[in-house]
């Protein structure tokens, strides 16, 4: 029930915040689509370095609690993209990509005590540096929608460059991987 | 000398690691032939034969030079007219004598074969743990002897190395080492990604960038100091790319806390932070002229990837590169003039060298994904990171072209190299 009420709010609020939305969608729609929708979950351990060193301040999914881990399980089991893909040097998000975005924002409605933490990627080609704020870019684009949704100060954005690639390898297969943004809530 | 002396004791004090691989790929043949003749040697005969393979090896690396052995040469025996049939141009003579335990006296004489005159001549003593740094500085004055420009061997690298340990673990490493790889040293090691090694210009700090707390923040070490490490204020976002002031007050980086990624400079002291770009795109990778008046940065303002440079005084920016979709991170040489800077071509990143003034670009390599190209202090070569097989190495081309060496790890990948300015 509840549920069904946010998602019915979203809506509302897609609609009310047209002009926002409607900006979102033009821009979008102006671009080659980017997303790729085969890949819905974050292979469990794969996409990042160690983390003895975090201090307790990098929260890790096998360190989430129980009902954490069961409430995204059943989100993913919804199969809702744990993970965008992005296009070579871009950082837009498409109709897709958007619609998965909000999937999560209610998501999050539905889950107050959760945050979210997104991650951006970038593939290896071009400079480390450049890649940093790319992947950043990428993040904060899936932040701005889902600000949309007024959860900014739940939406935690960080850049892993090309430091984390997904798949090690190096062709156009992987590259398109490597590309991405993460969602991990904690 | 004392000074120099005590430096490298502290060096040989810690535990020493793998030492980087030096091959020679390519070699000019009709580089400058020398004569590196074997020191006489009164005492330790190891060391004496140490100081000639070390600056024959430096000589070689340099691509300037074909510097070859030959049997032992005292001054009275030179025969001139063998090395002139020979097109030896220049040969360099030495005694070494032993006064005590870990004390050397060192004599060392450059000489011209065409007009049988020296070019230069240096006699002093030793402590034995600063022969090899002493090497490095008189391959610099021979240098200077025969080209009338500085030579770039008593200076260091820093760089990073990445081991795999298994279960998709590895292990980041920031070393740094003398110009020849030689006494190579861990200053940090982390779990997490190392990223963009500066040295500062007084050569006694390096600024990087670790995601050891989870994101890219700077830090700044002194690894002659007991490592101690400076930690910058917290800023929102990334915080990324150091590249310090030639005056070595204030560090120049990438900083995202208001959302855009712009170039924000800090000085050390004042705690200063000061806006240098302000754009809706990414602006990140500067670096600074030698003279301190301009910077180059990357950034996408224009919808590509392009090198920008900023003028300090006037505050204007200009577009420095306009061939190729992607042109990055960039860097001044020493005498301002040219960029070195990764270049797209087709599909592959390569090293290119940018005449500023004329705009020529020329791409001096020829692999896939080259990157993070740095000048030697003198600015006679470029060293960068390459990708060989599945694995990372640092190689050096001259400016010309004419010789490349690579720099690899049997224990993993290398990658992010920065060379030091000239001790001070």
């Amino acid at each position: 029930m509840l549920k069904i009420t946010s998602l019915i709010i979203a809506t509302v609020l897609l609609s009310s915040c047209s002009t926002t939305v409607e900006e979102l969608y033009q821009k979008v729609a102006a671009k080659p689509s980017v997303v790729n929708n085969e890949e819905s979950v974050v292979a469990a351990d794969s996409s990042r370095f160690e983390s003895q060193e975090y201090n307790g301040n990098y929260v890790r999914k096998d360190g989430q609690s129980s009902a954490l881990q069961m409430a995204t399980a059943e989100l993913k089991n919804t199969g809702v993209q744990f993970v965008l893909y992005f296009s070579y040097d871009g950082s837009e998000i498409d109709e897709a990509a958007t619609q998965a975005i909000i999937k999560h924002a209610n998501f999050m409605r539905d889950n107050p005590s959760l945050n979210l933490r997104l991650e951006g990627h970038a593939d290896e080609r071009g400079t480390r540096e450049y890649n940093l704020a790319l992947g950043e870019n990428r993040a904060l684009a899936v932040k701005e929608v889902l600000g949309l949704y007024d959860l900014n100060s739940r939406v935690e954005v960080i850049s892993f460059g090309e430091e984390t690639p997904l798949i090690q390898a190096h062709d156009e297969s992987a590259w398109g991987k490597n590309r991405r943004v993460e969602f991990i809530y904690q | 000398m004392k000074k120099l002396a005590v430096v490298f004791l502290a060096l040989y004090a810690t535990a020493s690691f793998a030492i980087l691989e030096v091959t020679i790929l390519k070699k000019d043949e009709n580089a400058f032939p020398i004569v590196i003749s074997p020191f006489a040697v009164k005492g330790d005969a190891k060391q004496g034969e140490a100081i000639a393979n070390i600056m024959r090896d430096n000589f070689n690396r340099s691509g300037e030079f074909n510097a070859s052995s030959a049997d032992y040469i005292v001054n009275s025996q030179i025969n001139f007219d063998k090395w002139k049939a020979e097109k030896i141009e220049a040969i360099v003579i030495g005694k070494l004598e032993q006064v005590s335990k870990n004390i050397f006296n060192v004599e060392i004489e450059l000489i011209d074969t065409y007009t049988r005159k020296t070019l230069y001549a240096k006699k002093f003593a030793v402590h034995n743990s600063g022969i090899r740094r002493i090497t490095h500085y008189l391959s610099d004055q021979i240098y200077f002897a025969l080209l009338g420009v500085k030579g770039s061997f008593d200076t260091r690298l820093a760089y990073v190395t990445v081991t795999s340990m298994g279960n998709g673990k590895r292990e980041y490493r920031l070393e740094i080492s003398d110009s020849d790889a030689q006494n190579p040293q861990t200053i940090f090691r982390a779990a997490s990604p190392i990223l963009s090694p500066a040295w500062s210009p007084d050569q006694n700090k390096i600024a990087y960038v670790s995601f050891k707390n989870g994101r890219s923040e700077v830090f700044i070490q002194y690894p002659f100091m007991r490592r101690k490490t400076q930690k910058l204020p917290y800023f929102n976002g990334i915080a990324s790319a150091p590249a310090w002031h030639p005056n070595g007050e204030s560090l120049i980086m990438t900083l995202s806390k208001d959302g855009n990624k712009d170039i924000y400079s800090y000085h050390l002291k004042d705690e200063k932070l000061t806006r240098l770009t302000k754009d809706v795109g990414i602006d990140t990778e500067a670096s600074y002229s030698a003279d301190g008046e301009r910077i180059a940065f990357t950034s996408n303002r224009s919808g590509q990837v392009q090198v920008y440079i900023k003028y300090l005084k006037t505050g204007e920016i200009k577009r420095a590169t306009f061939e190729g979709s992607y042109n990055a991170k960039a860097v001044f040489s020493p005498d301002g003039k040219s960029l070195a800077l990764v270049h797209r071509v087709d599909k592959d990143y390569r090293i290119a060298l940018l005449d500023i003034a004329t705009k020529d670009l020329i791409v001096i390599t020829d692999n896939k994904l080259d990157e993070s190209p740095f000048f030697s202090p003198n600015g006679s070569m470029i060293i960068f990171a390459s990708n060989k097989g599945d694995t990372g190495v640092l190689s050096v081309v001259s400016i010309l072209g004419n010789q490349t060496f690579e720099l690899a790890s049997k224990a993993g990948e290398v990658r992010e190299p920065n060379w030091s300015h000239y001790s001070k």
